[in-house]
C-alpha cells in the first residue's frame, strides 16, 4: 500500500460573490440620487414608477436569456417575441376585448410555443443557437408586422393598463409587474439552485458531451430553456403593452430588446462561455440598464447620442465586472 | 492517509440511496468487436476478457486501437459488430449511462469535471438526490457522501470547491470516485498516468491495488513500460486493433511485448557512438541566471553534438531552455548563437537567427489541433511561404506538407486532415516538422517523445541523429534515462537550478546518468 499523498491544488481565495451585485446595485443608486440632484424631476414618483416598469420589462427577458446563455447558447429572438407579444395582446384587448385572466395564461402558452420552436432547432435540428434565433428574430418580427398591419396598437383596455399601473397589496406603492418580477425571479433562482433541472441547464452549459455521458437529458434540457425564454419574452411583451398602452410592429426590436437582455446577463455575472448564471445579478442588472437609459434622456444629452451612451455604459459595466475576477 | 481509511472501498450502495444503480462486478468481455471511423477500420474482431481481481493493461502503439476498445466498453461508440458479455450475458450498452448502469466506468484520459460546479455536484452528476415537493435537490446529503467517498480515497478536497480549481491528479481520483458512488466494479482507466508526476502515480497506484485486492474488474492503458510491469495482473498487446498477445506475470518481457506490439523487434540497449564536440561552439551560455529557478549556468553545444539535460521535473531544465530561447527572463548572463549575441534579443530574431525551442506539452504550446497538417506543418515558416503582396504560395505549401509527412514518416491519410485527428506521436512529428523546416543551427528538444509510443520513439530517435549528422547542436531534455543514454554524446546533470555534474563518452551509463538524475553526481570539471 501506497505511502504517499497528493499535493493539494493551491488554493486561490474563493472571491466573494456578493460584491457583483452590491457594487451594480451602489452603483445604480449613485446614478439615481446624482442625477436626482442635477433633475429633481428624475426623483418624482412617477419616473422612479417608470424606470421600475422599463425594467421589469427587461428583466422578465434577461431571466429567460440568462436561462439560454448559461447553456452556452444564445437568444436573439426574445425582442421579437416580445414585439409579437404585445401587439397580439394589445389588439386582442381593443378588438375582441380579451379579459386579462385570459391574456395573461395565453401569452405565456404563445411564448413558449415560438420558444419551443428555437428549441427544437437548436437541440433536434442542431443548428448554432445564435444562428437559429437569428433566423427566428426576423420570422418572429416579420408576423408582429403581418399581425400589426404596420400601424400603431394603441386604446388598450384599461384592465390592461390597471395591471400595469395599479398595487396589488393595498397601502403599498408597489406596482402588480414588480411582484410579478420578484416572483419570477425567486422561482427562477429555487430552479436553478434546488432542482434537478436547473442543475442540468449548468452540466449542459459546462459540457454538453459529459452531461450527456452522465444521462442527462441535453435535448429536453435545451428545449425547456428556449420555450422558457420565449414565454418570459412574451410575458414581458405582456407588461409592456399594460403599462404604455400602445404597441408597434417594431416594439422590442426597435429597442434592441435582444441585446439589452444579453448585456444585463453579462453585466450580471452569467459567463458568455455558460456554466455559470447569476439571477440576481441580471435582476439589478436590469434596473442599472433601465435607470441608465433614462439618465441620458433626463440629462438632456441629444437623442442621436443615446444608442451610443447606452453602448459605453455596457461596455464599461461588463469591462469592470470582469476585471473583478467575476469572469474567471 | 490511506492507513488509516477502512479496508473496503465499496461504499456505493449505502451512502447514495436514491441512486438507480446496482453494483457488479464480473468478468467483462469483449466478443469480435469490430469498429470503424467513417473509412478507417480501428478494430477488427477484437476480443478481450477482464476478470476481477485482476489489472488488465492494454499496450500499443498510438492509434492501435486502444482507447476505441475501451470506449466501446463504456458505452460511448456502439460496435459495428461484436458482443459485450457480463458474466456470458449479453449487454446493450446504448450510451454511457446505461453501461455505468451496469457496473462499467470509464475514467476518461482527459478528465472531463465541469469547472463551474462544484465537487460535489460534479460526483453526483445525473443522478443528484432530491426529496420533499417540489423536488428539492438534498445538498447536505450530498456533500457529507461525496466528502466521505474523497475521504475514503485518501484525498483531502474540499466538495464545496469548484472542480477547476482541482489539479489534473485531483480531478482524475474525483472521476474514480465517481465510478465507485455509481456503484461501478468493472473500471477502466485510459491512460491515467501521463500528466501525473511519480508521485501522483504511486498515489493513483496505491487505489487501483486496493481496489484489485476488494475483487474490483480493472483495465489499464499506459505506454510506460515500468508503470505497466508495476501495477498489471495480465497484459495484452494491440496492434492495428487486433490483439496480438496477451501474457499474465509470468510472461512479462520487455522485449516480448515490443516486438508485439510493433510487429518488428527494436533494440532497446541502442547507444550512440560518441562524438565529442569540436570546433566552435554553436551555442555558448555564460552565468545565466533567474531570480529564482537556476543560477550561474555555463554551457557550450558543438555543431553535430546531442547534449542531454537530465533531471527531475522542477529541476529548471525546462526553465534554463526557455530563458536561453528568450521565452523566459533572466537576470544575469549572456547567451551567443554563432558568435552573434541573443541575450536580449526578440523571439522572432532568435528563430531566425537559427535557435529553435521544441516545447514539452504540444497540446498547448506546439500543434494547433482544429487546423489541418499542412498549416501546422508551415507554421514556422508562414512568412517564408509569400508571394507578391502578402499572397501565400499554396503550392509550395503543400509540398513542404508532403515533404513533412514523408520525412517524418507521419501516419495520415493526407496534409488537409485535421491535427486532432493524428494520434500523439503523429501530432509530435509533424510539430517537430514544423520547427525543423525552418533549418535551425541550433535545436532544443524538451521531452521529445513524451507521449509517444514505441515505434514513433524509435523514428524520433532517428530523425535527431540525422539532423546531428547534418551538423545541426542539440539540446535534448529528457526524463527517461533509457533516451538520454540512446542519445546524447554528453549529459549535463541539472539539479535544484544548478549544473551538478557533466558526463561524456564511457561516462555515460544507465548508474551514472541515474546518479546525475538525483544531483548525487560529481561537480562539473
Amino acid at each position: 500500500m501506497s505511502t504517499t499523498t497528493l499535493d493539494a491544488a493551491p488554493r486561490k481565495r474563493k472571491p466573494r460573490r456578493e460584491v457583483r451585485e452590491i457594487t451594480l446595485l451602489v452603483v445604480t443608486i449613485a446614478i439615481v440620487l446624482g442625477v436626482g440632484l442635477i433633475k429633481p424631476q428624475f426623483m418624482r414618483y412617477d419616473n422612479l414608477e417608470f424606470m421600475v416598469l422599463s425594467a421589469v420589462v427587461l428583466g422578465l427577458i434577461a431571466i429567460g436569456q440568462t436561462f439560454v446563455i448559461m447553456t452556452s447558447g444564445i437568444d436573439l429572438s426574445v425582442s421579437a417575441v416580445m414585439g409579437l407579444s404585445a401587439v397580439v395582446f394589445g389588439l386582442a384587448s381593443t378588438t375582441i376585448h380579451l379579459p386579462l385572466a385570459a391574456a395573461l395564461p395565453l401569452c405565456l402558452i404563445l411564448g413558449a410555443v415560438l420558444g419551443s420552436f428555437n428549441g427544437l432547432l437548436v437541440a433536434w435540428v442542431r443548428i448554432p443557437p445564435i444562428i437559429a434565433t437569428l433566423g427566428t428574430y426576423s420570422l418572429f418580427g416579420g408576423l408582429t408586422f403581418i399581425v400589426s398591419n404596420g400601424t400603431q396598437v394603441d386604446q388598450v383596455s384599461n384592465q390592461f393598463a390597471a395591471f400595469g399601473n395599479a398595487n396589488l397589496i393595498p397601502g403599498l406603492p408597489i406596482p402588480t409587474p414588480v411582484l410579478a418580477l420578484a416572483g419570477v425571479a425567486l422561482f427562477a433562482w429555487f430552479v436553478l439552485n434546488h432542482m434537478v433541472f436547473g442543475r442540468n441547464i449548468l452540466a449542459v452549459g459546462n459540457n454538453a458531451v459529459a452531461a450527456y455521458n452522465a444521462g442527462i437529458p441535453v435535448k429536453r434540457t435545451l428545449l425547456f430553456v428556449y420555450m422558457i425564454a420565449g414565454a418570459l419574452a412574451s410575458f414581458g411583451g405582456l407588461v409592456f403593452v399594460a403599462y404604455t398602452g400602445s404597441a408597434t410592429a417594431t416594439t422590442g426590436t426597435g429597442d434592441h430588446v435582444e441585446l439589452q437582455s444579453i448585456a444585463i446577463a453579462l453585466i450580471g455575472g452569467t459567463l458568455i462561455s455558460g456554466g455559470r448564471g447569476n439571477l440576481a445579478g441580471t435582476v439589478i442588472g436590469s434596473i442599472f440598464l433601465s435607470v441608465v437609459i433614462t439618465a441620458l434622456v433626463f440629462l438632456h444629452v441629444p437623442a442621436i447620442w443615446y444608442s451610443a451612451g447606452e453602448g459605453l455604459m455596457i461596455v464599461a459595466a461588463v469591462t469592470l465586472g470582469a476585471r473583478r475576477g467575476g469572469a474567471g | 492517509m490511506l492507513a488509516t481509511s477502512p479496508p473496503t472501498l465499496a461504499f456505493g450502495q449505502d451512502q447514495a440511496p436514491d441512486q438507480a444503480f446496482a453494483p457488479r462486478s464480473g468478468r467483462l468481455s469483449a466478443l469480435a468487436i469490430d469498429k470503424s471511423f467513417l473509412a478507417n477500420r480501428v478494430l477488427k474482431r477484437v476480443s478481450l476478457s477482464l476478470s476481477p481481481g485482476e489489472v488488465h493493461t492494454l499496450m500499443g502503439e498510438n492509434g492501435a486501437g486502444k482507447s476505441t476498445l475501451f470506449r466501446v466498453l463504456a458505452g460511448i461508440h456502439r460496435p459495428d459488430a461484436g458482443t459485450i458479455t457480463l458474466d456470458a450475458a449479453p449487454l446493450d450498452l446504448r450510451n454511457p449511462h446505461a453501461a455505468q448502469a451496469q457496473g462499467i466506468y470509464l475514467v476518461p484520459q482527459e478528465p472531463a469535471l465541469m469547472g463551474e460546479l462544484s465537487v460535489a455536484e460534479n460526483m453526483y452528476l445525473g443522478m443528484l438526490p432530491t426529496h420533499g415537493i417540489p423536488a428539492r435537490i438534498n445538498w447536505r446529503s450530498i456533500r457529507t457522501s461525496a466528502q466521505t467517498a474523497l475521504h475514503t480515497l485518501g484525498l483531502d478536497i474540499d466538495v464545496r470547491d469548484d472542480a477547476r480549481h482541482l489539479s489534473i491528479a485531483q480531478q482524475q481520483l474525483v472521476e474514480c470516485a465517481k465510478a465507485l458512488l455509481r456503484g461501478c466494479r468493472i473500471i477502466l482507466f485510459d491512460e491515467p498516468t501521463s500528466p501525473l508526476t511519480s508521485r501522483e502515480v504511486g498515489f493513483l497506484f496505491g487505489i487501483i491495488r486496493r481496489l484489485r485486492d476488494d475483487g474490483y474488474t480493472l483495465g489499464f492503458i499506459s505506454h510506460r513500460m515500468d508503470e505497466v510491469m508495476d501495477i498489471s495482473d495480465r497484459i495484452s498487446v494491440l496492434r492495428d486493433g487486433a490483439v496480438t498477445d496477451e501474457v499474465d506475470r509470468t510472461g512479462f518481457d520487455r522485449a516480448r511485448l515490443v516486438s508485439a506490439m510493433v510487429g518488428r523487434s527494436l533494440s532497446f540497449d541502442r547507444k550512440r557512438i560518441h562524438r565529442a564536440g569540436v570546433g566552435t561552439p554553436a551555442l555558448t551560455v555564460r552565468g545565466l541566471t533567474h531570480p529564482t529557478a537556476f543560477r550561474a549556468i555555463d554551457l557550450d553545444v558543438h555543431p553535430g553534438e546531442i547534449v542531454g539535460f537530465a533531471g527531475l521535473i522542477g529541476a529548471g531544465r525546462t526553465e534554463i531552455a526557455e530563458a536561453i530561447c528568450g521565452l523566459r527572463e533572466k537576470s544575469a548572463g549572456t547567451v551567443m548563437l554563432n558568435g552573434q549575441d541573443i541575450t536580449t534579443a526578440s523571439i522572432p530574431h532568435i528563430i531566425e537567427a537559427g535557435l529553435v525551442y521544441v516545447p514539452e506539452d504540444r497540446a498547448r504550446h506546439g500543434a494547433i489541433l482544429p487546423m489541418s497538417i499542412r498549416d501546422n506543418a508551415t507554421a514556422g515558416q508562414i512568412t517564408r511561404l509569400q508571394r507578391g503582396v502578402g499572397l501565400l504560395d499554396r503550392v509550395r505549401e503543400a509540398e513542404i506538407a508532403k515533404q513533412t509527412i514523408a520525412r517524418f514518416r507521419v501516419r495520415a491519410r493526407g496534409p488537409a486532415q485535421p491535427m486532432r485527428e493524428l494520434s500523439g506521436g503523429n501530432q509530435q512529428k509533424i510539430v517537430f516538422g514544423k520547427w525543423m523546416s525552418t533549418n535551425p543551427s541550433v535545436a532544443i528538444l524538451d521531452e521529445p517523445t513524451r507521449g509517444v509510443d514505441v515505434g514513433a520513439k524509435e523514428d524520433i530517435y532517428r530523425l535527431i541523429e540525422e539532423l546531428s549528422d547534418a551538423g545541426m547542436a542539440i539540446i535534448v531534455i529528457s526524463s527517461e534515462l533509457e533516451e538520454l543514454i540512446a542519445l546524447c554524446d554528453r549529459i549535463v546533470a541539472i539539479y535544484a537550478g544548478r549544473i551538478t555534474a557533466e558526463l561524456r563518452g564511457a561516462e555515460i551509463t544507465a548508474a551514472s546518468v541515474g546518479a546525475a538524475f538525483l544531483g548525487a553526481g560529481s561537480p562539473p570539471a
